[in-house]
């Protein structure tokens, strides 16, 4: 009879052996969560990317398409959506420059990667609220 | 909230997983079914439940979960001390690896309460209410918490852990000053546990192409060697975007090793000597 | 015996052998990405200051020589860097042979999508 897997663990057995659990299992840490926040902000930038394009080509056709598209960044949704893009840009921008130091080889003791690591957090979240508050008091309050 | 070493565990108890289902994207044979529970003994004071693991080549059945209560006054203060408990008062089909039990073999590294550490090095008052003990992640698992490690040795010996030498042998040692040698601190004392490699994300999803931080710290080991002569053929071996550039610095693999060492820090220093030599 | 491959686990591992290239996309990543602090900050603080104004402002705006260039280098440097990492998500999680497609789609669209950017900022500066 074939027994389950072989001892060079390279053949095809009558049953296949199991694979261990990993992301079911594993302990989200610092580490993996802000690396997976800079990818997950990334592709939300990505999207931003084709918002601004949109944007500028509205405002290429005219006052009357980029009214259009005013209307809808001003709606509660697009207000939104725009407070995540913001989010979404200082986290990935404060990641991405934490990356470009470890790039350097610089900061990879463990004290260092978790006081930058919650330096980011901080920053991230500070920035977006204060470009938030700047920009309504520019603007004036929405009714 | 800042971690200063490694073995320092999270306290975190209410983000311990992804908020992912338990069986998320298993293949069959690898779904984790109920398992039993042993009771503890009657006459046990201090009690620590343990959920462990399983799985039984010769049942044909999938792995499964049991519930172990072992009796924490009559076990040794390390894990693996409560996995020998076990294994001699309870259930001794229970299989595990184990050797040296202080830390330097690298033969019970596994996943304990979410994160990899070695089970002689973990104490048992540093575990959670209900202790879970898995294998290293993303292995095949020959019995319970035995991984299958031939790939991962195999990656080991494709990055050529040996000295290249073109010179010819010199009629005694290889002469090498303090400070050469200072520069494989750091790095030689890996036991090859693959505690790092088991809990990078990148090597999860791409472990067949992507040689992770266990061989990647090796890799440097060798390149950082002042008396190895290849280091041109070395970098031509690794820079390639799956074997070394799947890495995005996730750092899972500094934060686990249970020596303390940093393999993020050695990768990063193969990629700048990448970078270094284009311009 | 019903064995998949009869490859030594070496062998498996070493698959087809080391590409011996990956740091040009390395570089090129870091490279936008140091372009792009400034260039994105700019663009940040810009639309924070212009919060509230309407089509005219914006248009003026535009039309200085230094928002003009700005926001031309902000789209070849974010679309270049959101190339190349919308690359390596794709190489990441997708194994099948749609990888190579799906790569390519990515690329032509982001840089398609720069051009459309280039061509719709210029016109805002210099059109009528």
């Amino acid at each position: 009879m074939i027994k389950n897997g072989t001892t060079d663990g390279n053949s095809t057995p009558a049953r296949p052996r199991p694979l261990s659990p990993n992301i079911q299992i594993y302990r989200p840490q610092l580490t993996s969560v802000l690396s997976i926040a800079n990818r997950i902000t990334g592709l939300i930038l990505s999207l931003g990317a084709v918002g601004l394009v949109i944007w500028l080509g509205a405002a290429a056709a005219g006052p009357q398409a980029y009214g259009v598209v005013q209307s809808l960044i001003g709606s509660w949704a697009g207000q939104v959506a725009l407070f995540g893009c913001t989010f979404a840009f200082f986290l990935h921008l404060c990641g991405g420059i934490r990356h470009l130091v470890w790039d350097t080889v610089h900061g990879f003791e463990l004290r260092s990667i978790y006081i930058s690591g919650w330096t980011v957090v901080v920053c991230s979240v500070a920035l977006t609220v204060t470009a938030w508050v700047i920009s309504l008091f520019i603007a004036g309050w929405p009714q | 909230m800042i971690i200063e070493s490694s073995d320092r565990v999270s306290r975190l108890s209410w983000f311990k997983r992804f908020p992912i289902p338990r069986n998320f994207n298993v293949t069959p044979e690898s779904r984790i079914e109920k398992g039993r529970t042993w009771p503890a003994p009657a006459y046990a004071k201090r009690v620590k439940a343990f959920e462990i693991y399983r799985y039984d080549p010769d049942s044909g059945g999938n792995p499964r979960l049991d519930t172990f209560h072992v009796d924490v006054d009559d076990c040794g203060p390390m894990v693996l001390d409560a996995l020998f408990w076990i294994k001699n008062k309870v259930d001794s089909t229970l299989a595990f690896r184990r050797s040296c039990r202080e830390g330097v073999c690298g033969s019970c590294a596994m996943n304990m309460d979410g994160t990899n550490w070695l089970a002689c090095t973990r104490f048992i008052s540093d575990m959670g209410t209900n202790a879970t003990i898995y294998p290293l992640a993303n292995l095949r698992i020959i019995k319970d918490l035995v991984p299958d490690l031939t790939h991962v040795f195999a990656q080991y010996a494709a990055i050529e852990p040996w000295l290249h030498s073109k010179t010819p042998e010199p009629e005694k040692e290889r002469l090498q000053s303090p400070e050469d040698r200072s520069q494989l601190d750091g790095y030689y004392e890996c036991i090859l546990c693959f505690c790092c490699t088991s809990g990078c994300p990148s090597h999860w999803w791409n472990g067949n192409r992507f040689l992770g931080p266990a061989a990647l710290l090796q890799a440097w080991r060798w390149l950082t060697d002042s008396r190895d002569e290849a280091k041109g053929e070395r970098l031509d071996a690794l820079e390639d975007p799956f074997r070394l550039y799947r890495c995005h610095t996730i750092l899972n693999c500094t934060r686990t090793c249970p020596k303390g060492l940093n393999p993020g820090k050695a990768i990063s220093e193969i990629k700048k000597a990448i970078v270094e030599r284009e311009k | 015996m019903n064995r998949r491959s009869f490859r030594s686990p070496l062998a498996r591992a070493l698959g087809l052998g080391s590409a011996k290239s990956g740091a040009q996309h390395w570089w090129a990543q870091r490279v936008s990405a140091i372009a792009l602090v400034p260039l994105c900050l700019w663009f940040v603080v810009s639309i924070v200051a212009h919060a509230g104004s309407d089509y005219a402002v914006f248009v003026a705006w535009i039309r200085t020589p230094l928002a003009t260039s700005c926001m031309v280098l902000l789209l070849i440097a974010l679309f270049h860097h959101s190339a190349l990492g919308l690359q390596v998500v794709i190489e990441d999680y997708v194994h099948s042979d749609v990888r190579f497609a799906a790569i390519v789609a990515i690329r032509l669209g982001c840089y398609g999508l720069a051009v459309i950017g280039i061509i719709a900022t210029l016109h805002i500066a210099f059109g009528g």
